[in-house]
């Protein structure tokens, strides 16, 4: 079938309605958050670059297994791992109002991109509508426990989109004004998948830079939410490059239809890359 | 998305070499006890329909041996190949914290590799039916992500002076061959393999809130989001909603931890 809306529409709507059970893990790392708020030794910025520097100073581990791993995981693991010297910089408040920021971002982006009629109209594949509401709605919920936590902490809850991505957005969305229906659903979903990629890509980083457990669990059960969301973009794009938009479909039957490239195109990596993370700082409230 | 970034990673032999004293944090991990935990509490029921079966613990779990030569496309060519070594065996003594984690890791990967291996020696023995190019693709370039993965857990414990794992979960590995033996057709396949990518990608994602060395950490949560990428074209395939979703098919925003090991 070429979309199913009427079930989309009814995951959507049960969605919302288990919206209160899927935060409920959230909520129980938040209140857990406000118990351990407190610094202590684990937490203290001084003491993990102690801890850091002390280890670093050891050499004891071999340049032949670090090549070897890095043979494993090439630059992109290496490109991870390089962020730990940058561990105790800036303060999980920081990180946690950059990750809503870009949430926000990601909310405006789906909002705006659901008021164009090959998106969210009558003309619009229905799969790609409504996996731009449930997404959207997501990004909603990822904002909300992003500026929970963050108040946990004593921070104040950022409400605007990432300054520096928000031009990128305004460009992206004035540029489809004189797009025929098939660049700009292309147009949309190449946004998208830029913005959900810095995400998916930021909070892989922020597991790391994040000093309180909670907080690590948090972008934890995020960032692979966002990768999927980069998966399902990029295997859309694909079809949609490929001229195959009645492939976008949930169905048994689409598979036996697919080109063998559909099976490798959203996943390129073994491993997360991180180099297109936004800097931890660059969305927090000034 | 490169406008206002401020610097971006391109990789040096500083960086490699801060990546290899990061490693030396492994060394001195004391926590974490809680892998083999909760490895040794597999019987609980934290689990779907998927492990209640067969009793993975019952009896003494069994390995399969990975990553030479050939393995078998079904459950019961596979069991020539399980080595005597039980559950309460696994980890090994001697490993604890991170390292601990580190080789249950290895060991899902290796599960993963075993269970798309036999699948696609399933397909080329026509047991399977009619198997779509996109699936065949994924099944060999997934297995080929989680070799990868098997590997960079092995050099984090080779780099430790500890052996690799060349086994598969012991825990998992009974049920996995049960279930692969009933398999007979690629949305059977398809659905063992979302189980599979599950399982692992929950447990990345609670371990990486439970780690304690830097380099565990980044290298647990750059293999997660992938496992996640996975589940979601594996979803696709079955005409599912291609995202983290409840058991009744309701998307979920954030992806849960009930499934880990």
């Amino acid at each position: 079938m070429t979309g199913d809306a009427r079930t989309l529409a009814e995951l959507l709507e049960e969605s919302q309605d288990l919206q209160a059970d899927a935060l409920r893990p959230t909520r129980d790392a938040l209140e857990e958050l406000v118990e351990t708020a407190r610094p202590d030794r684990d937490d203290d910025p001084t003491a993990n670059r102690s801890f850091h520097e002390a280890h670093t100073r050891a050499l004891a581990a071999s340049l032949t297994g670090a090549a070897v791993l890095g043979a494993a995981g090439g630059a992109l693991l290496v490109g991870a791992l390089a962020s730990a010297a940058a561990a105790s910089s800036p303060s999980d408040v920081q990180i946690l109002q950059t990750a809503a920021s870009i949430e926000n971002l990601a909310v405006a982006t789906y909002t705006t991109a659901l008021t164009l009629p090959y998106i969210g109209g009558s003309a619009a594949n229905p799969v790609i509508t409504k996996f731009a509401q449930v997404t959207m709605g997501q990004h909603a919920q990822h904002a909300d426990a992003f500026n929970a936590a963050a108040k946990s902490l004593g921070g104040k809850a950022q409400t605007k989109p990432d300054p520096a991505f928000v031009p990128v957005v305004d460009k992206a969305v004035a540029s489809l004004g004189s797009a025929t229906a098939a660049q700009g659903a292309l147009g949309v979903v190449g946004l998208a998948l830029e913005l959900e990629n810095v995400a998916a890509e930021t909070y892989v980083k922020d597991t790391t830079l994040a000093t309180h457990q909670n907080n690590k669990a948090l972008f934890a059960s995020i960032m692979g939410i966002e990768a999927q969301h980069v998966a399902v973009l990029t295997a859309v794009q694909a079809l949609l490059e490929a001229g195959a938009p009645q492939l976008i479909a949930l169905s048994p039957g689409t598979a036996a239809s697919l080109p063998a490239v559909a099976g490798s195109v959203a996943f390129p990596d073994a491993f997360y890359k991180t180099n297109d993370a936004a800097p931890a700082g660059q969305g927090a409230v000034k | 998305m490169r406008k206002g970034r401020t610097k971006d990673f391109e990789g040096s032999e500083h960086e490699l070499r801060a990546l290899t004293r990061e490693l030396d944090e492994l060394h001195h991990d004391v926590g974490l006890p809680a892998t083999r935990d909760a490895v040794g509490h597999m019987g609980a029921t934290s689990r779907r329909t998927f492990l209640l079966g067969a009793g993975a613990m019952a009896g003494g779990a069994a390995l399969a041996a990975v990553g030479s030569g050939a393995l078998p496309a079904l459950s019961g060519a596979s069991a020539r190949r399980l080595s005597a070594l039980g559950a309460a065996t696994f980890p090994p003594a001697g490993l604890s914290g991170d390292l601990a984690v580190a080789t249950v890791a290895a060991s899902l990967e290796n599960l993963a590799v075993f269970a798309y291996t036999a699948g696609l020696s399933a397909v080329t023995a026509g047991k399977l039916g009619t198997v779509p190019p996109a699936v065949a693709t994924f099944a060999t370039t997934v297995k080929g992500q989680h070799t990868q993965h098997a590997a960079a857990w092995n050099a984090v414990l080779k780099s430790h002076g500890k052996a690799p794992v060349t086994v598969t979960n012991p825990s998992l590995t009974p049920t996995v061959q049960s279930d692969f033996a009933k398999v007979t057709d690629v949305t059977g396949l398809a659905q063992l393999a979302v189980t599979l990518e599950t399982i692992a990608a929950q447990t990345y994602q609670a371990e990486t809130a439970k780690l304690k060395s830097t380099a565990a950490i980044a290298l647990s949560s750059s293999i997660q989001p992938v496992e996640m990428q996975h589940i979601a074209i594996l979803y696709y395939v079955l005409g599912l909603y291609p995202g983290a979703q409840t058991s009744a098919g309701t998307p979920l925003a954030f992806n849960p931890t009930s499934q880990a090991l």
